[in-house]
């Protein structure tokens, strides 16, 4: 579904990512473990179309989307939630998600009628509140909202583009252990046939949702197979925990 | 066409760029380092010529010549004690809506005090004449614009790239929250600056008021091309301004004489095409 | 994205009914400043539209005005083009070229959009000054009005003009309505609040601020054809920049992203500038002072204080004295 192969990517005389390839399988749940500056962030926004490898390519779905902008690739099917709450604060919890169904069916750019009131629209915001339990909270502005439903509403705009690839950038980034909990389900609720790429930090988590570990250091791949191989593994522990303290 | 044309036009050219070179330079370090939007600076550079002409008129050319900048420095000092300190930290938006609205009041104050008719002024007895150079006649006044315009760029770098303030300055257009921790005083900066930046739209204004007549709209009528040399140069840095001041004023010199139908649009056509290619101008300051 | 609330419809009442009082009362020079208000007003909105709700402050859409008072005034009387289909063609050309400014500059943010709409402008302004087929410094004379003898109307009567833009104004608010409630709309909204986020979602973000661009150059337009039909003759003064900063402090006094905002500044403003005009000649300084208030108080201007400080409360009363009844949705009222 998606495939990664040999993305290089330097900033001047630092090199970031190392010849990374990987391939993920339709519906596979995939977690890029590494420690801090070990490229995961520039490898995703390689992968998302932030930034230009400078060699390598990137298929989606068999298509080469590597020349693809950010905008070029959602429509193909890429979607993202960002490590930040990226929403719009103004805007009620179902705008935001109708915003995001608009562009996936081409009702964002219409000039006569109101995309919000369009079924298709409707349909797809219900299904993803459902999804990422956001009913209760549908007529509440972004603003009024706690932390944890912001953190959720992040990962339903990301689903209701419809994607048949989501990358989610350390979903569970300032939230509590209960609420990683929470993220748990939650991922346990999304359709099987998503194919999800994860970037986190939080090891016990990655063991938990993952179907496959890559671990990155030094823009490197290090490992790159099942969870409970990299679990036992005394490369990763090296290299992962001996920085993970001191992070 | 001859090459004493050329040299003319040319001299024409530099003559305006160096005008221009003296208002942008202020306007733009105030927006490099405070990315602070004064539209207002354009009225400063009328007062500058209203004060020059005024002071010429009682005590000569050279006594307007010195104290109109310090007098254009004191307004800004009123200005920003009043008005753009407070401005300092709400958006673009509210401060280049704060200018617009000086730039109106100083419009009528300089005509309430002026009148309405232009003052005139002339050059001093020894830069009246004019003197060969490069093979033709040129007005010394120009030569000595020119030269000033010259001086103040030499020294600019010089301060800005040799001296201690310099380098604050550019820590501070380069990254003012860094600049602060590194326990430069960014206000007190910005301050000085300030101060600096009004002080040479004055001594543009008077300057300019021997070349052009002084009346109360020749401040909005400066306000565009100096925006068009620090959008085209880049906003902040010293070589956009100078860069910037030479594309117009050589665009629209040579526009003018060479192609008369077009040479306004020319210079507009030429802001469009470098804000379409390089959005941040030629020069940005920053990376 | 816009929404209607029950002062805006209040205000909207109070306008329309003004307006209309207005225009069966007044004698000449009453109707002279209502039409010059109405067509104000509906280039405000124009302006509105991309500055309040899609952050794309315009320093051209005086430009576009005059674009579309020059093409009208061009197509109808040099052309031999009839009227009607004039001032259609006239929105028509406006709305292109308003288009393609909008592409040009969308990759621009804060000040360079502004240098940049504000070089289209005059590049506008300057060719207008210097071809020939355009009159230059004097202009074009010999416009006329729409011919509605038809329906037994006579816009040459100063009466029946100054409705005509009424009209014009209320069709263009019901527009302006509709185009920011759209889909289209409320992807601006979202590209105001985080073009970043909406282009990750897969939307073509430059398509979005040139697509508005260019229905407010249309409205934009017809603001220009109807000033061409009111005063019969135009100047390339029309396209200067200092018209675009004016109808921007017009949008600021009257409170930016409000669409009702803008109209009453538009009326204000021009109440205000023939009043102080008539006392002094110093009406600059006068404007100039009530921006620098207006910005200083931080209020989004006259009607954004008005709404900021009862607004919610009037909601919130007829919320409680009408419990249960959803208020009718109107639109299209001004």
């Amino acid at each position: 579904m998606l495939e990664l192969q040999g993305l290089d990517k330097s900033f001047g005389a630092v090199h970031v990512t190392r010849n990374v390839s990987m391939k993920l399988e339709r519906g596979e749940r995939r977690v890029i473990l590494g420690p801090n500056g070990a490229g995961k962030t520039t490898l995703f926004n390689q992968i998302v179309g932030e930034l230009t490898p400078d060699k390598g390519t990137i298929h989606l779905a068999g298509q080469d989307v590597t020349g693809l902008s950010v905008a070029g690739r959602a429509r193909q099917g890429l979607s993202r939630s960002y490590q930040k709450n990226t929403l719009f604060d103004g805007l009620t919890v179902e705008e935001n998600l109708g915003l995001a169904a608009a562009v996936h069916t081409g009702h964002a750019t219409r000039l006569w009628s109101d995309s919000l009131a369009k079924p298709e629209v409707r349909e797809i915001v219900a299904e993803v509140a459902n999804q990422v339990n956001l009913m209760p909270y549908l007529h509440a502005k972004v603003s009024e909202v706690s932390y944890g439903v912001r953190r959720q509403l992040e990962v339903g705009v990301a689903l209701a583009t419809r994607p048949m690839v989501l990358l989610m950038d350390e979903p569970t980034s300032g939230v509590g252990p209960e609420m990683s909990k929470g993220f748990h389900d939650l991922l346990n609720n999304l359709p099987r046939d998503l194919t999800i790429l994860i970037i986190e930090h939080d090891m016990d988590l990655a063991f938990d949702v993952a179907d496959t570990i890559t671990v990155l250091n030094y823009g490197e791949v290090v490992f790159d197979g099942l969870p409970e191989a990299a679990r036992g593994s005394k490369l990763l522990k090296e290299i992962y925990l001996g920085s993970w303290e001191d992070a | 066409m001859d090459l004493g044309f050329w040299t003319l036009q040319a001299l024409n050219a530099l003559q305006l760029s160096m005008l221009l070179f003296l208002l942008s330079i202020g306007l733009t370090v105030i927006f490099g380092l405070m990315h602070f939007v004064n539209l207002a600076h354009g009225s400063l550079y009328a007062l500058g010529a209203y004060f020059g002409a005024s002071l010429a008129a009682t005590g000569g050319y050279w006594t307007g010549f010195f104290l109109a900048p310090v007098a254009v420095m004191a307004v800004g000092l009123v200005l920003y004690t009043l008005l753009i300190r407070r401005m300092r930290k709400s958006g673009p938006m509210a401060q280049v809506l704060v200018t617009f609205g000086l730039i109106f009041a100083l419009l009528d104050l300089t005509r309430i005090v002026w009148g309405d008719l232009g003052l005139p002024m002339n050059a001093p007895e020894i830069l009246s004449g004019r003197v060969a150079f490069l093979g033709v006649e040129y007005p010394a006044y120009r030569l000595f614009v020119v030269a000033l315009g010259l001086g103040v760029f030499a020294a600019l770098a010089y301060v800005l790239s040799r001296t201690q303030i310099g380098a604050m300055i550019r820590a501070g257009v380069d990254n003012d929250a860094m600049a602060a921790c590194l326990g430069i005083n960014v206000e007190r900066l910005f301050f000085i600056v300030f101060c600096v930046g009004c002080a040479l739209a004055g001594l543009a204004g008077t300057v300019a008021a021997p070349l052009l007549s002084v009346t109360p709209d020749m401040g909005l009528h400066i306000l565009i091309p100096t925006l068009i040399v620090i959008v085209v140069g880049g906003l902040g840095s010293l070589k956009g301004a100078i860069a910037g001041s030479l594309i117009y004023g050589f665009v629209q010199t040579f526009g003018a004489v060479l192609a008369p139908q077009l040479a306004s649009m020319l210079i507009y056509g030429f802001l469009a095409a470098v804000l379409v290619i390089k959005p941040a101008g030629l020069f940005p300051a920053k990376g | 994205m816009f929404r209607h609330n029950t002062l805006r419809y209040g205000a909207l009442v109070l306008l329309a009914a003004g307006a209309v009082a207005h225009a069966v009362t007044a004698g000449y020079f009453g109707l002279e400043i209502l039409t010059e208000i109405l067509i104000l007003a509906i280039l405000v909105l124009a302006l509105d539209i991309v500055a309040g709700f899609g952050g794309m402050v315009s320093l051209c859409h005086g430009a576009l005005m005059g674009v579309g008072a020059y093409a009208f005034a061009l197509l109808s009387t040099k052309a031999g083009i009839s009227v009607p289909l004039s001032m259609v063609a006239a929105v028509a050309i406006t709305g292109a070229g308003a288009w393609v400014v909008g592409a040009v500059c969308a990759r621009s943010h804060g000040i360079y959009f502004i240098m940049a709409t504000l070089a289209f402008g005059q590049m506008a302004y300057s060719y207008v000054f210097e071809a020939p087929v355009f009159g230059g410094d004097d202009g074009l004379g010999g416009i006329s009005r729409p011919d509605l003898s038809l329906v037994g109307i006579d816009l040459d009567d100063s009466r029946s003009f100054a409705l005509f833009c009424l009209a014009a104004l209320t069709l263009v608010y019901g527009a302006a309505v509709i185009t920011l409630r759209s889909g289209l709309g409320r992807s601006l909204s979202g590209v105001m609040h985080n073009a970043q986020r909406m282009r990750a979602l897969g939307l073509t973000v430059w398509r979005v601020k040139a697509d508005i661009f260019g229905v407010s150059g249309m409205i934009a337009g017809l603001a220009g054809v109807l000033a061409a039909q009111h005063s019969m003759y135009i100047s390339p003064g029309l396209l200067n920049w200092t018209v675009s900063g004016e109808a921007l402090v017009v949008v600021i006094l009257g409170g930016l992203g409000t669409l009702v905002g803008p109209l009453v500044g538009a009326a204000a403003f021009v109440v205000l500038k023939h009043e102080v005009s008539a006392l002094t000649s110093y009406w600059h300084l006068v404007v100039g002072s009530i921006l620098i208030a207006v910005v200083l108080s931080r209020a989004n201007g006259i009607f954004g204080w008005v709404e900021a400080r009862w607004g919610a409360k009037l909601d919130r009363r007829l919320a409680d004295s009408t419990r249960g009844t959803e208020a009718q949705e109107v639109t299209g009222d001004a």
